[in-house]
């Protein structure tokens, strides 16, 4: 079995861009813009986590590549490449070979996370999308189109995923459950559903993490739901607020020095957390978390930034 | 200027460091193109300008002079040097001389550094560069590449001989008490020890009544947070003249770790969170003239009677080796794994991993991988109940 093969998230990813879970309306334009393979524009998927952006990235680059999808296809992640320049060079070394095998249309470029870029570095892209053009194509993928500077959205044909309906995620889910054997009840399935708040991705995760304890119950699904580092974060804001700091601290560190979450996923969880609490100073928190959060966007440096954060945050406990 | 009056006329006439002054003369008689550049390390005053100076004089070399100002990025170290380096008989035979190499760093992030390791590596004429610390390990790229000779600080007996000859030379007197308390002030630095006699002897004393001029950061950081009012604690700041990461940093690991109220420690980090700000914008924009505010916003730092010491470490023992080691191993299952599965490292870290550690424990899932994973997967699934 292959390493990609242990997590039912890979084994039950699609390869056809048919069989993607919903998203009919964007499978229809796809495949119409296929019909004509080397007039492909680059694409631009935006839409929240666990929607099918990257399945359907991946699908493309099957289909329209075949056999050799595997050589022509570089996937990179914007949340691990430090900065614009390993971008480029990593693009650069890429495409340099390229039009060698006259087989394939263009190359493939899918850049993931590409929220995560700065402006500067965005515009950086979008010069080396256009040097790049004639031999590769690109498929940016982002959560947050809004954050993708206007220039590069309009060299894309821009797709934007909507969330896939509870009924869907539950049929999917009740799909791989027979295939895998497993015994599960409408109300772990719910429960599934609820926790993991629409990612597909995510509910395949914790559907694989409950089978692995017995039967898909609500009890199973509860038990298993704690474990992502989401919960640490929630953690780290609880004890910030009840003004353990230095634990509040070492625990970011560890999170973030140790599991390896960005700053930027620290930020986005620990925001989210901050509505959980159902504090009453909620919007004075939320506004201490933009200011550092911008301050770490302005090239300060995020150990530091995130410490006085956290220390800023004593105040608003009870 | 006293200093400047009795600056030493060549190499024999300077007091002290016999054994660096041999090397760096046969270093010198022996030069040819290719020879190591040469690194002086020392503290500050003991003559490594000095020194410089008057073997371009003695060996008949024009000096061109760098400070760390000038080498911070490459375009402007090439446009000072490569006329130098590349018509080098046009120009007489010019030798050249970089002061405060150690300040070139933390600032190296727009190739200042490698452009100069790589004339380092080619000498074409003579290159002489100065330092007061050879530890920090960014210094160890440069150690590579050149020959280094250490000074020391001069021993008080030296110093002092050398201040009794120059209050003879100008007929001054000074009292035993004030002797003595130059000459252990100066810590072995003739050039502020001199300026000090000059001063108390022409009736200026100093302020503060004590020179900080060669604080290591440890008793800079200490000196600071000890000090009696904020006009001390300021003179501690600006003397205190280490790389401005390495200053805030040193702050923020002393303040962090120290046991003070809640309100205090946030009041200490906005401060220290504004002056991490100021130097990140500097790096981004270049714009160094904006440093010289950096000491005015560390400055809210003080308070009088502050209970906050100097501490190396931000983290405790345990915390820091889990980051070095499992944090290591960490990393590279998910370099692999991240890929495999199409998804960010952090998202692994974040989402997958933590799923998967719960099916390998509830003996669901065999992870077939390379050995040495085995014992960092053991330990956190122990963590994870």
């Amino acid at each position: 079995m292959s390493v990609s093969d242990l997590m039912w998230v890979e084994k039950y990813r699609p390869h056809k861009i048919a069989e993607l879970v919903d998203q009919k309306e964007i499978v229809g334009s796809i495949q119409s813009l296929l019909k004509n393979q080397s007039e492909m524009p680059h694409l631009l998927f935006s839409g929240s986590a666990g929607v099918g952006k990257t399945t359907l990235a991946l699908c493309l680059s099957h289909e329209i590549l075949g056999e050799h999808w595997k050589d022509s296809t570089l996937e990179l992640n914007a949340s691990d490449e430090r900065g614009i320049n390993m971008v480029r060079d990593r693009v650069k070394t890429f495409s340099r070979y390229a039009g060698l095998d006259s087989k394939i249309p263009f190359k493939i470029i899918i850049l993931d996370e590409a929220d995560e870029m700065t402006a500067d570095a965005q515009t950086a892209l979008r010069r080396i999308i256009e040097d790049t053009a004639k031999i590769c194509r690109f498929i940016l993928i982002a959560n947050n189109i809004s954050k993708i500077i206007d220039p590069i959205q309009s060299r894309c044909a821009v797709f934007k995923f909507s969330t896939i309906p509870e009924k869907d995620v539950v049929f999917h889910l009740k799909e791989i459950s027979k295939k895998e054997k497993l015994k599960s009840d409408e109300n772990g399935l719910a429960a599934i559903y609820e926790y993991s708040e629409g990612d597909l991705r995510h509910a395949i995760n914790l559907l694989q993490a409950t089978a692995s304890l017995g039967d898909i119950t609500e009890a199973n699904v509860k038990t298993s739901a704690g474990l992502t580092k989401v919960k640490d974060v929630d953690i780290v804001l609880k004890l910030a607020l009840d003004g353990k700091i230095s634990d509040a601290r070492n625990k970011m560190i560890e999170l973030i020095k140790v599991y390896g979450m960005s700053e930027s996923d620290f930020l986005k969880y620990i925001n989210a957390a901050v509505y959980k609490t159902k504090n009453k100073n909620l919007s004075d928190i939320v506004q201490t978390i933009a200011k550092y959060d911008f301050r770490i966007l302005s090239g300060a440096n995020p150990e530091i930034q995130l410490s006085a954060l956290l220390a800023e945050l004593t105040k608003f406990g009870k | 200027m006293w200093s400047e009056k009795y600056r030493p006329q060549s190499i024999i006439d300077m007091m002290g460091n016999e054994d660096a002054r041999a090397s760096f003369v046969e270093w010198f008689g022996k030069w040819k193109k290719g020879t190591k550049p040469l690194l002086l390390v020392g503290p500050p005053g003991i003559g490594k300008t000095t020194l410089a100076n008057l073997a371009a004089k003695q060996f008949g070399y024009d000096m061109i002079s760098l400070n760390a100002s000038d080498v911070r990025n490459k375009n402007r170290i090439e446009e000072i040097l490569s006329p130098i380096l590349g018509n080098a008989s046009i120009l007489g035979s010019p030798m050249i001389f970089v002061d405060e190499v150690d300040g070139i760093y933390g600032r190296s992030d727009y190739g200042g550094a490698e452009a100069l390791i790589k004339i380092l590596k080619e000498p074409t004429v003579p290159i002489i560069l100065a330092a007061n610390s050879d530890l920090s390990t960014k210094m160890k790229s440069i150690k590579k590449v050149v020959k280094t000779i250490h000074l020391r600080p001069l021993p008080p007996r030296l110093v002092q001989l050398f201040l009794k000859k120059i209050l003879k030379k100008e007929n001054a007197k000074l009292s035993p008490g004030s002797l003595i308390k130059i000459i252990s002030e100066s810590r072995g630095d003739l050039r502020s020890m001199i300026n000090s006699a000059q001063a108390i002897v022409t009736g200026f004393e100093p302020a503060t009544g004590k020179s900080f001029e060669s604080l290591d950061v440890e008793s800079g950081v200490n000196a600071f947070f000890k000090a009696n009012s904020i006009d001390e604690a300021r003179s501690v700041l600006y003397s205190l003249r280490i790389d401005p990461r390495e200053k805030i940093n040193a702050f923020y690991s002393s303040v962090i770790t120290s046991s003070i109220s809640k309100s205090e420690l946030d009041k200490m980090l906005q401060v220290l969170s504004q002056a991490d700000m100021l130097f990140g914008k500097i790096m981004r924009t270049q714009q160094w003239r904006l440093l010289r505010y950096l000491d005015e916003i560390l400055i809210g730092l003080y308070q009088k009677d502050s209970s906050v010491r100097y501490s190396q470490y931000n983290l405790s023992w345990p915390l820091l080796n889990r980051l070095r080691w499992d944090g290591k191993s960490i990393k590279e299952l998910a370099t692999i794994l991240a890929k495999n599965m199409h998804i960010s490292r952090s998202t692994f870290g974040t989402l997958y991993f933590p799923y998967m550690l719960f099916c390998i424990k509830n003996k669901k899932m065999n992870l077939d991988l390379e050995e040495n994973f085995s014992d960092i997967i053991e330990k956190e699934i122990e963590k994870l109940a």
